[in-house]
């Protein structure tokens, strides 16, 4: 377990960083963000566009949050969860040979690969730290 | 561990909320039926209609019988075109010309987007869940033509209903 609030905080504003960057480029984009997720040939056109309409507002909030320290381990568990949602959705096109962009970040995706998988797991590390830690001062 | 899960519940909701307000034009279009078949904006793609089997045969009856000016696009990759495809098609395989477009212009496939003497193009790819036919449908609308139908039932749907089919050697 990571001690070092310094280091928590690293973690946390790049974790909250990425999330809201990604988010904000979602939601300047719905339509192409749910043909994103239509792509991945996983959930039916209808909850494509539902999730395309939330989800990019859960990880700028949850970001933003991460950051501002407000709901910080529910923020953290949350991003955790979809980033584990999102390596296994990663590895899943993968797995059915599917060739589509990530949809990660709106018109600046890049495909959804094995690198990503990484770049993901990185970020899950970061979030997962942040959720452990044992601070003296602990919000939610 | 109740306040953990009472936070997550309250940052989806609030994210329900906005992006409910945000994007309360696009949920309305939603609900009266729009983005069924596939994710377009219809006022920039003002030019892109997806079309039935049947309109597509009737497309494919004009074309057959001397009709000028239309162009059927297969999306697939030059396997599947080879196996077999609507007789006439012009195989531009999207995969390819996304990759030889990030290694250089004409290193591979028909970069150009260029079909001469062709104003209506009918763009197909294997049908169900494919969308090689949208993303390539979007980028030859944004190079000027104005007149594209999306056939989304495809290649399986056209075979299968024995329809003519071309093979290429």
């Amino acid at each position: 377990m990571i001690r070092n609030r310094w280091l928590l905080l690293l973690f946390g504003v790049i974790v909250g960083g990425v999330f809201i960057w990604a988010g904000a480029l979602k939601i300047a984009d719905p339509l192409g963000f749910a043909q994103s997720i239509k792509n991945y040939q996983v959930v039916p056109p209808g909850l494509a566009f539902i999730i395309a309409i939330v989800l990019p507002w859960v990880e700028v909030l949850s970001g933003a949050f991460l950051i501002i320290g407000v709901f910080k381990r529910s923020s953290a568990l949350l991003i955790s969860l979809l980033l584990l949602g999102f390596i296994g959705l990663v590895a899943l096109a993968l797995a059915r040979g599917i060739d589509t962009s990530c949809g990660c970040f709106g018109s600046l995706s890049r495909r959804a690969d094995l690198s990503l998988i990484l770049t993901d797991a990185v970020l899950l590390v970061f979030a997962l730290s942040v959720f452990f830690a044992r601070t003296p001062r602990q919000n939610h | 561990m109740r306040r953990l899960i009472r936070g997550i519940l309250f940052i989806i909701v609030l994210s329900a909320v906005f992006g409910a307000a945000v994007h309360f034009p696009l949920l309305r279009r939603f609900a009266a039926g729009e983005f069924r078949e596939g994710f377009i904006e219809r006022r920039e793609y003002a030019g892109i209609r997806f079309i039935t089997l049947a309109e597509t045969e009737d497309l494919f009856a004009q074309r057959t019988q001397g009709a000028e000016g239309l162009l059927f696009i297969d999306s697939r990759g030059r396997g599947d075109f080879a196996a077999g495809h609507i007789p006439g098609a012009l195989n531009v395989p999207l995969d390819r010309l996304q990759r030889s477009r990030k290694t250089g212009p004409g290193s591979e496939g028909t970069g150009t987007f260029d079909f001469p003497g062709a104003h209506t193009l009918v763009i197909y790819c294997e049908g169900g869940d494919c969308q090689t036919s949208i993303s390539l449908a979007k980028i030859i609308h944004d190079r000027g033509y104005k007149d594209i139908r999306i056939f989304t039932g495809g290649w399986a749907e056209w075979s299968a209903a024995g329809l003519p089919e071309e093979r290429s050697p």
